[in-house]
């Protein structure tokens, strides 16, 4: 049984401006142990995903459909009270920005070790000392005398650990990461990935690691999940990902990836902006942005597909997935891109189609 | 300047020296009304319908085949009081082509059937701006180009028989079929 499976997930906000379909038809399964990412620009349902996996969705926000099993139970059907008991115990995750996730007026050693007093009953004394432990192997520098310290007395990268240490405090089984590392500089980010590896392998908890950074997601990661618009467009077993992607939005995200001595004078990005989630364009959401989008493009909108067989692969068990008409046999033209893997293991992704800005609408 | 420590809303004493103080009387910015139960409860519910106005317009009349053509939902209340309208389910409102809501020949939203308070302000005016890419869903992932000719853009608040009580607009558009 896996750790954590999500079924058609679909999360949507009545808004003013109309539905919000924030989630839509989410299906993922994630391993005891496993270190699964979730990628995506802004507004891909990414950190929507995981705050439904903590019932964490507030008004006018609304889990519509889907089930969210863990360890074989529903946490969709669970009371108030019991899922209390599973978040920050054996569900804990760290949240998007440290500084406003931290309570300003509690010291960071009191609202650590809340949760430690709270899910395994320490008293005062115990849970003080278990926190002063798990600052010390954040990797805080005198953790004791830290302890009393309030968040604005912490550096940026402190308090990022300071929430890592938190979600660590009661040894979870599943830790969602939201971006994690995005506010940190990238020192800091690599010595707070490697303790996230490190503690992880140690404890055996797996890890849901949201980011945006595909590069964060090779160095840490075992299999990938692509989002755009709400919905998963690509998964895959990491290596296979980036050495041969398989949906164009994945391809767009690889070629966006800056290089260090690369001859081109622009960045290359992917033209255009995310849709609005309240108006998606007819048709395969990300058609307005791709280089070899047809006509067909904006009247089908295709499942998750096995790239081999062309049979759908939208459910949980699937390893390989894209969601790409091409599959289908339905596009024309084809996908028409190659991989380059540089000497130094990089790969690059071109996309060489004749007209990126074609007659899209 | 006036400083925090000549203001009355600390209060000290040796034991607690930055404690908040309790205030005694509530300054008059802070007074509030709960203004949308309120409307709910003195406003008819006739008034709350006759008050708002809905008005859809587009840019033009006449658009080429495939092109997606805008078109603008104003809402205005036209009373001097906040209105609250109770709608049928978190869907405050809706639009639609030729009598299909959100131009799909399937429900594309499952809302639960909780009424919901749609509020504007005093003389509040509500402005949505949105696009029919001239296509049709008629499946959950299949859509259809929609024929030349006439069609009728249409906007109301998700209450019972909108037209009715005044609370539907629709405007009616022309795409003109692609020569080539």
């Amino acid at each position: 049984m896996a750790l954590l499976e999500v079924n058609d997930l679909t999360v949507k906000f009545y808004t003013q401006e109309g539905v919000v379909t924030a989630v839509d038809d989410l299906s993922y399964r994630i391993e005891r142990g496993e270190k699964f990412g979730v990628v995506g620009e802004s507004g891909a349902g990414k950190s929507v995903t995981a705050l439904s996996l903590m019932r964490l969705i507030e008004s006018p926000g609304r889990i519509e459909s889907g089930e969210i099993l863990f360890k074989g139970e529903d946490l969709l059907e669970m009371s108030e009270e019991e899922i209390r008991d599973v978040r920050g115990n054996e569900i804990a995750m760290i949240f998007q920005d440290a500084q406003t996730a931290l309570n300003p007026v509690y010291t960071v050693g009191e609202q650590i070790g809340e949760a430690v007093r709270h899910h395994l009953d320490y008293d005062e004394e115990e849970a003080r000392e278990r926190t002063i432990q798990l600052l010390d192997t954040v990797g805080i520098p005198e953790a004791e005398s830290r302890y009393s310290d309030y968040p604005h007395e912490f550096s940026g990268g402190m308090q990022q650990r300071a929430v890592i240490a938190m979600a660590l405090s009661c040894d979870p089984d599943l830790l969602l990461c939201d971006e994690p590392t995005t506010a940190l500089d990238v020192t800091i980010e690599a010595q707070i990935l490697e303790e996230l590896e490190s503690l992880a392998d140690e404890f055996d908890t797996a890890i849901q690691l949201i980011t945006h950074d595909l590069g964060v997601v090779a160095e840490v990661c075992d299999r990938v999940m692509v989002m755009y618009a709400g919905s998963p467009v690509e998964k895959a077993p990491v290596e296979e990902l980036y050495y041969d992607p398989k949906h164009p939005y994945t391809v767009g995200l690889m070629s966006s990836i800056p290089r260090v001595g690369d001859r081109r004078e622009r960045l290359q990005t992917i033209p255009g902006t995310m849709p609005d989630l309240v108006e998606l364009p007819p048709g395969c959401s990300f058609h307005p942005r791709c280089p070899y989008a047809e006509d067909v493009c904006t009247k089908r909108d295709p499942p998750l597909l096995d790239p081999e067989t062309g049979q759908d692969a939208s459910g949980v068990d699937a390893e390989r997935a894209a969601a790409c008409l091409e599959y289908t046999g339905e596009l024309q033209e084809g996908l028409d891109y190659e991989v380059t893997v540089g000497d130094g293991h990089e790969t690059r992704a071109d996309a060489t189609a004749p007209n990126p800005e074609g007659d899209r609408r | 300047m006036r400083r925090i420590y000549e203001s009355s809303a600390l209060r000290r004493d040796d034991d607690e020296p930055f404690s908040p103080r309790e205030r005694e009387t509530e300054p008059q910015s802070m007074r509030s009304i709960d203004s949308t139960s309120l409307s709910r409860r003195l406003v008819p519910d006739r008034l709350c319908h006759w008050a708002i106005s809905i008005d859809v317009s587009t840019p033009r009349s006449t658009y080429p085949a495939g092109v997606a053509i805008p078109f603008r939902v104003t809402m205005r209340n036209a009373m001097p009081f906040p209105i609250t309208v109770t709608t049928r389910s978190p869907i405050l409102w809706r639009w639609s082509v030729d009598g299909l809501v959100d131009a799909a020949e399937i429900p594309l939203h499952d809302p639960p059937a909780e009424p919901q308070g749609f509020r504007f302000d005093r003389g509040e005016r509500k402005q949505f701006t949105k696009r029919w890419h001239q296509h049709f869903r008629v499946a959950d992932d299949e859509w259809e180009a929609a024929e030349p000719g006439t069609h009728t853009i249409g906007a109301g608040l998700n209450v019972e028989n909108s037209a009715e009580k005044g609370l539907y607009d629709e405007t009616t558009i022309t795409v003109e079929p692609d020569d080539t």
